[in-house]
């Protein structure tokens, strides 16, 4: 066993990295978060106030983009589950020789720059884009479908980038769930569908639980996409908080956006390991 | 309960045959064990048998039904795996209950039945934990309830046995076997622990490369290996190499290094031919009369002793090194190294297979 010394050594570059330039600067946000802003002057000086943080949630505009973040990142979460798992089992249990070619595949969107694969989705889903001329021409339909600018293009865009994630950690699942405690089943007269239902699934929770931890937060911290998917008018809490900040400079209002954000994602993802825990009979 | 029988039962991965046209039948009620090293394909038959493996060619046979072609779960089968294989996210009772509510057993019937299995294992208060909070042993005994519930028409292990430590592997060996005359299921063993197949079994098959070398009684592999490969494998075996020298009827000479000639009573191969020559070591005896004609003269080179027994190395002419066994008590129990000594070994106890430099 490691000593509590040796460990805390080992951790101590990445955590004063972490501390100086993440945890510092965020801090930092706290008092401004309780900032009164003056349009034209700036933060108010020795005002304290809850305002920033009462809006969110009586505001009606606001409360709109943060129900919408929340429902973006439920939707984008569970499409990349019922996509994802499905060919992280392929490669998780398919043909050695496929394992390879298919991880890359998987992979190799992720090589390319955010900004890029964005202009990709807007090139394909623009009105005048390729999938509604093609739909079009084809005389499918006579107007183009907006397919941008709504919770669509969102939808499609955030699932593509973060679908990898979810397939990564779900083949790690898949991988070891024992075919032994498979077989068992099997012979104790479970249907390969009752198999996989009572074993293979619940088996592979943490990982659909761990995957979907992921793409959710970070599909509702995302910031690039939803800006040149869902461009000035349609915004998510991440748009939102870019605007307050960069346009309105209302810096007490985005950084109370911010803490809620982060709130927010930290409640999901305590509210998931506990959950993996029980599921997976490991409470 | 059924008996289980194969029909030139095979498997092929492409060309590589693991399992070789195997023919023989389980009696019902009978415990049989396969034994044989890693990679001989005692696990291919039974998985074949549990239908998680389709075979190549042939049929298995349990009781009249021809189950070949059936998937796994309807096979009627229970099967105990070396891994335990429980079900790591369901309590040690759902784990046993498993297999009952496949066949649509519930309500007080599936109450009974798991705690009569849960009983004969003697885990009846666990019923409530998880297997990670058993030991190796409990769990291993869980996973034999929990195949033993739906009361299958045949019990399949694959070395159950081989994750637990020594002595505990001595009381589980006792307690199954108990467990399975009581029953009277068919029982299908596969162990490469020739230990537990002579003490457990009714009958033994010893499998190498996938051929079954021999199907008999522990009495008659023991005492009358059918080739040198089973003679080798079995028991504590010297293995040196030599050379067939003569033949006369069913058996022989054979030399051993390029001084010492031994006769044989049963050879497999024309004079002439490189051998390893087999030879138990139980059955090298130490005579006390230095006179004895036949013996082989030495001396003690090494001593080891090993509570009931003693081993002695003993060095013969032209440097070949036999290994004696005796009792660790009476005449010969303290020899010192360098004693000269006199050796005997019975020609029926003297076997031979294809040399492994020459290849088979």
């Amino acid at each position: 066993m490691m000593s509590v010394r040796r460990g805390l050594m080992l951790i101590a570059p990445l955590a004063l990295v972490l501390a100086a330039f993440f945890l510092v600067p965020v801090l930092m946000l706290l008092p401004t978060s309780f900032s009164e802003y003056m349009p034209g002057s700036g933060l108010a000086k020795g005002v304290w106030t809850l305002e920033n943080y009462t809006r969110i949630v009586t505001d009606e505009y606001y409360r709109e983009v943060v129900l919408r973040t929340l429902g973006l990142g439920l939707s984008v979460t569970l499409v990349c589950l019922v996509l994802g798992y499905p060919l992280a089992f392929l490669i998780a249990r398919g043909p050695e020789r496929w394992r390879l070619p298919l991880i890359l595949l998987v992979i190799f969107p992720m090589m390319l720059n955010l900004v890029v694969r964005s202009f990709g989705w807007i090139a394909l889903l623009a009105n005048r884009g390729l999938v509604n001329n093609l739909l079009i021409q084809m005389g499918l339909i006579s107007a183009p479908i907006k397919l941008m600018f709504n919770l669509t293009g969102l939808m499609i865009g955030m699932t593509h980038i973060y679908l990898p994630f979810m397939v990564l950690m779900l083949v790690a699942a898949i991988r070891n769930v024992p075919r032994d405690v498979e077989a068992a089943a099997a012979t104790l007269g479970s249907s390969r569908l009752h198999v996989f239902t009572s074993v293979t699934l619940p088996l592979s929770a943490p990982g659909i639980l761990a995957g979907s931890i992921l793409v959710f937060v970070l599909t509702i911290s995302a910031l690039v996409t939803p800006r040149m998917l869902g461009g000035p008018t349609y915004r998510v809490m991440a748009t939102l908080i870019y605007d307050e900040y960069m346009q309105l400079l209302d810096w007490p209002s985005g950084s109370a956006l911010s803490f809620a954000l982060t709130i927010m994602a930290i409640g999901i993802i305590w509210l998931s390991s506990r959950l993996t825990k029980r599921w997976a009979g490991m409470a | 309960m059924s008996a289980l029988s194969f029909e030139q039962l095979g498997k092929s991965y492409g060309d590589v045959a693991v399992v070789n046209d195997i023919s023989l039948t389980i009696r019902e009620g009978e415990f049989v064990s396969l034994l044989g090293p890693s990679g001989c394909g005692k696990t291919t038959i039974l998985r074949m048998v549990a239908g998680l493996v389709q075979p190549s060619r042939g049929r298995i046979l349990i009781g009249s039904d021809d189950v070949t072609a059936l998937p796994p779960n309807k096979r009627g089968l229970g099967l105990v795996f070396q891994s335990y294989a429980l079900f790591p996210h369901l309590t040690v009772y759902e784990n046993v209950a498993f297999g009952l509510r496949r066949r649509k057993v519930a309500g007080a019937g599936l109450d009974k039945r798991v705690k009569e299995a849960l009983a004969m294992v003697r885990l009846a208060d666990f019923g409530q934990r998880y297997p990670r909070q058993l030991s190796g042993g409990q769990q291993q005994r869980v996973a034999i309830a929990r195949a033993l519930a739906p009361r299958p028409r045949v019990l399949l292990f694959d070395e159950p046995l081989s994750n637990l430590d020594a002595q505990l592997r001595d009381e589980m060996q006792i307690e199954l076997k108990r467990l399975q005359r009581g029953l009277g299921i068919t029982t299908l063993f596969v162990t490469h622990d020739q230990g537990e197949a002579l003490s457990m079994s009714d009958r033994v098959g010893v499998m190498a490369k996938g051929v079954m070398q021999q199907f008999a009684t522990p009495e008659d592999i023991y005492h009358r290996p059918a080739t040198g490969f089973v003679a080798s494998f079995i028991g504590k075996p010297n293995r040196v190499s030599g050379i067939v020298v003569s033949r006369a009827g069913k058996g022989g000479v054979v030399r051993l290094g390029n001084a010492i000639e031994l006769p044989a009573a049963s050879l497999d191969q024309p004079a002439g031919t490189r051998v390893d020559i087999i030879i138990r070591q139980e059955a090298v005896r130490l005579l006390s009369d230095r006179s004895e004609p036949g013996g082989l003269q030495g001396t003690i080179a090494l001593r080891s002793f090993s509570g009931s027994r003693v081993q002695y190395v003993v060095r013969l002419a032209g440097g070949v090194e036999l290994v004696a066994e005796t009792a660790s008590h009476g005449p010969n129990a303290a020899l010192a190294p360098e004693t000269p000594v006199v050796l005997s070994v019975d020609a029926d106890s003297v076997f031979t297979m294809p040399s492994e430099g020459a290849g088979a």
